[in-house]
């Protein structure tokens, strides 16, 4: 599901293998072609430009620091780093005393656009074969409300009850949407990679 | 648990959504299922990348490169 690569740049298992051995330019490659996604995860989360920069400085030093933790067998390096950060901006979000004020903006959000998180997924994108379009409109097919409850649980670490408090919504239906919202994501992304 | 059931709290599991009252529950069956358990959960992370992927990318300050290659280095001196 990752985007092509120019012809002859290093695989990001390459470059993870680079960094295990210490090689800092390697780093500096996953930087450039990662960066933006993983400040635009981190955002997602806190919604603070300067403190989503200094987090992802924090999160290329982790990679840096945690490279010898990494395991191909395990999952794709993509998949590491986003693990990674998530968790981190999730952390950072509760610890911070913003939260409250996220919380406030959240609350903001969820009243006014509950479908805000895909809503920028053009046909032009979709025409185009770019993979990260392919992987909106799978999400944008979603219901409305399935979506906002796996940006809830994914982006803001929101558990199924705190989910079900804050969309005044029964436990039971929160369960039920991200249980099909997931599948539903899972296989579109299964149709996906048999396509690519 | 059944292993279609198995596969829709691996999904939730993944993005941390598993209540703490089903995760007992979940962990005992991703001992029964071993191996293709933990094949399907390892699978389900690939959700993490989708979702992402699913962002536009954001653009960062033109310094944070700089202060985490000089941090790197740093590090890697003696």
């Amino acid at each position: 599901m990752v985007p092509p690569l120019e012809p002859g740049a290093p695989t990001d298992l390459e470059l993870m293998e680079r960094i295990q051995a210490r090689d800092d330019d390697a780093l500096a490659q996953l930087y450039d072609r990662y960066n933006g996604i993983l400040k635009a995860l981190i955002l997602r989360v806190i919604h603070n430009e300067a403190e989503a920069d200094d987090l992802l400085q924090e999160i290329f030093m982790e990679i840096w620091n945690q490279a010898k933790n990494f395991s191909a067998q395990k999952g794709k390096p993509l998949g590491w780093m986003v693990t990674l950060a998530r968790r981190r901006a999730i952390d950072g979000l509760r610890k911070k005393q913003a939260y409250a004020r996220a919380e406030e903006r959240l609350q903001n959000e969820t009243e006014q656009q509950p479908d805000a998180w895909v809503h920028n997924a053009t046909e032009d994108e979709i025409v185009l074969g770019d993979t990260r379009a392919l992987i909106r409109k799978v999400i944008s097919r979603l219901p409305p409300a399935q979506q906002q409850a796996i940006d809830l649980a994914f982006f803001k670490g929101m558990s199924q009850r705190e989910i079900a408090a804050k969309t005044n919504t029964p436990l039971g239906t929160v369960k039920t949407r991200l249980e099909l919202g997931l599948k539903k994501i899972y296989d579109g992304l299964k149709d996906l990679r048999d396509e690519l | 648990m059944n292993f279609e059931r198995f596969q829709n709290q691996s999904r939730l599991y993944v993005i941390g959504a598993l209540e703490p009252e089903e995760t007992e529950e979940f962990e005992k069956a991703r001992k029964k299922f071993g191996k293709k358990g933990e094949d399907f959960i390892a699978k389900c992370y690939d959700l993490h990348e989708a979702f992402a992927l699913s962002l536009r990318p954001a653009k960062s300050s033109d310094t944070i490169k700089e202060r985490l290659m000089a941090m790197v280095k740093a590090k890697k001196e003696p």
